[in-house]
């Protein structure tokens, strides 16, 4: 199953890759720098979807006190870091040549830093507090918490005059971009959901294992 | 607009390294993982192998 998983990602990226580079245009203002939008969009989704589990799984935790859930939550917050770390620094690369800064302290790029900082503190936290039962509890409160940031972060560009531009495909109205980039920006959606469940299925497998290993 | 494709190579060389390297990292820890349970369970199932049964001081017999 795991490995039909695998493949499956594996193949799905590869689709997102072809279709980034070679069915979608150049984009006419941008030139083939926004083809980092392939990348940098879905990180960011990902990076939602992981969060969002965090939340659920953290409530399902404090409600049933269920070990599963709490492994669950642990290992989406840390696949959401790290696609949100990748979504900071694939934006940053994007907005030199195109804003000619690496880096502003606009709305959005403000809002995701604490979305990041604050999902760090998640796993700092499950480090270190020793009792395990303990650090699981505080874990699945701050996860509650944090998941607050997340349409904060998603609608700063339409509450804010930011530089940032507004959401490429959930935003209120209809859709600016051809179709063709937006069916590219999709394979690469469900191409990075699947690596997201990929990497959250192996996680929890990992964290199931040290738990028997303290045992 | 220039292309800046150097930009666009940085940004995809960048997520390919990050991602393998914590792919690589899962699939260490389970094999590490997996290892040190067997090894747990043989010695559970094979307990003269590390576990000797001790006897206290006192039970031993003394010597002739």
């Amino acid at each position: 199953m795991r490995r039909l998983l695998g493949g499956a990602t594996l193949a799905g990226l590869v689709a997102g890759l072809v279709m980034a580079f070679g069915i979608a245009p150049r984009e006419a203002t941008q030139g083939n720098v926004q083809r980092i939008m392939y990348l940098h969009v879905p990180s960011v989704w990902v990076a939602y979807l992981a969060f969002g589990v965090v939340l659920v799984a953290s409530v399902v935790y404090l409600v049933r006190r269920d070990d599963r859930a709490d492994r669950l939550a642990h290992a989406s917050a840390e696949v959401g870091v790290l696609f949100t770390g990748l979504t900071i620094a694939t934006g940053s690369i994007w907005g030199k040549p195109t804003w000619g800064t690496w880096w502003t302290w606009d709305a959005r790029l403000t809002s995701v830093s604490i979305l990041f900082v604050m999902y760090l503190g998640y796993l700092l936290l499950r480090g270190m507090v020793e009792d395990r039962e303990r650090g699981a509890r505080f874990a699945a409160v701050l996860g509650i918490v944090a998941a607050f940031n997340i349409p904060l972060v998603h609608f700063s560009v339409i509450w804010w005059r930011t530089l940032h531009q507004p959401p490429s495909l959930m935003k209120p109205g209809p859709g600016a971009m051809p179709g063709i980039i937006v069916a590219a920006l999709l394979v690469n959606f469900a191409a990075f959901t699947l690596l997201y469940v990929y990497f959250v299925t192996r996680r929890t497998v990992v964290l199931g294992l040290e738990a028997e290993a303290e045992a | 607009m220039a292309d800046n494709w150097s930009f666009v190579i940085a940004a995809y060389g960048l997520a390919v390294v990050v991602l393998a390297m914590y792919w690589r990292f899962l699939v260490r820890r389970e094999r590490e993982l997996d290892d040190a349970g067997v090894v747990r369970q043989q010695l559970r199932q094979a307990p003269g192998v590390s576990g000797h049964a001790q006897t206290e001081p006192g039970s031993r017999s003394p010597l002739p």
